[in-house]
């Protein structure tokens, strides 16, 4: 969302918004401490993404790389995506028997406007691997799976 | 709504509907006067005859001084086009200039339906078989247009 000089309120398209976004994934993040893509490369809609994040060090995650899937419905970038685990871990959080993320638990889903985006989301995410109440939590063995 | 929404758009968009190209739609959405429903129909001797392919065109917030965005949303099999309906053509990119129009752009996608071009390709696997095979590439293009293009009547 952009305002211009005359005014006007520019709404770039849910289309057009996730092939930013994948086309911004695309170049990579830095460290790549998280990452994301589509599960199909022709998926017209954009709508279906495999996302992962590294965990941060310092914390019971540090090493572990999380997988996890990403659903874009037709409303996006109006509402947040929908986010679950598929590699199984326990945070405050995520529902410890589906691996889905709570919206109302995470700053930035919590907080969602039209402007956030996925790559916020997983970064999001990744802090609450770090505050106080996950980072010592104990996890499930690695490469389990929800 | 459109409060704000620069003349250039406004005058384009209604000599779009008033004098609209031959084989060509671009319709505005009510709720986003830059965001466009766009349909053309395939060039006639070309594998795309008879099809209606759906395009999607967006004006960005420095339209038009940057190009619009555009892609097809009806799958098809071209060395230009990829998997995303994503287009690679010039005018869309590097050689934009704020003197084109959305009507230019929609009949430079048009003419790219007749003559591919398989040595600047952005589906490498599709301008492969174009390159080598160009009877196998037209026959899979006429397949596309036929499973995806066909409008149901």
């Amino acid at each position: 969302m952009q305002r211009t000089p005359a005014g006007e309120t520019v709404i770039t398209p849910r289309n057009f918004r996730l092939l930013e976004e994948l086309e911004n994934s695309e170049k990579g993040h830095g460290d790549m401490s998280i990452s994301f893509g589509l599960v199909e490369s022709g998926d017209t809609f954009l709508s279906d993404w495999n996302g992962g994040i590294l965990g941060p060090a310092g914390t019971q995650h540090d090493g572990r790389f999380y997988q996890l899937l990403i659903h874009c419905t037709q409303e996006y970038p109006a509402v947040p995506p929908t986010i679950r685990f598929t590699s199984k871990i326990n945070m405050s959080c995520i529902d410890s028997k589906t691996g889905v993320v709570e919206k109302n638990k995470v700053p930035a889903m919590k907080n969602w406007n039209r402007n956030t985006g996925i790559e916020k989301v997983l970064q999001s995410i990744r802090m609450e691997m770090c505050s106080d109440k996950n980072r010592r939590l104990k996890q499930p063995a690695e490469g389990a799976t929800f | 709504m459109s409060a704000g929404l620069p003349r250039r758009i406004i005058k384009e968009t209604q000599r779009l509907v008033a004098e609209p190209v031959a084989g060509i739609s671009a319709t505005p959405y009510a709720d986003n006067l830059r965001y466009f429903t766009v349909g053309i129909e395939g060039p006639e001797e070309t594998p795309y005859e008879k099809g209606v392919f759906q395009l999607e065109l967006f004006l960005p917030a420095d339209y038009p001084m940057a190009p619009p965005k555009v892609r097809f949303l009806t799958k098809i099999y071209h060395p230009n086009i990829d998997k995303l309906g994503r287009i690679c053509l010039d005018i869309l990119k590097d050689k934009w200039s704020p003197a084109l129009q959305i009507r230019t752009v929609l009949l430079s996608i048009q003419a790219l339906l007749s003559a591919p071009n398989p040595d600047d390709p952005l589906d490498n696997n599709v301008a492969e078989v174009w390159k080598n095979n160009e009877e196998e590439a037209l026959k899979r293009a006429r397949e596309f247009t036929k499973s995806f293009a066909t409008p149901s009547t």
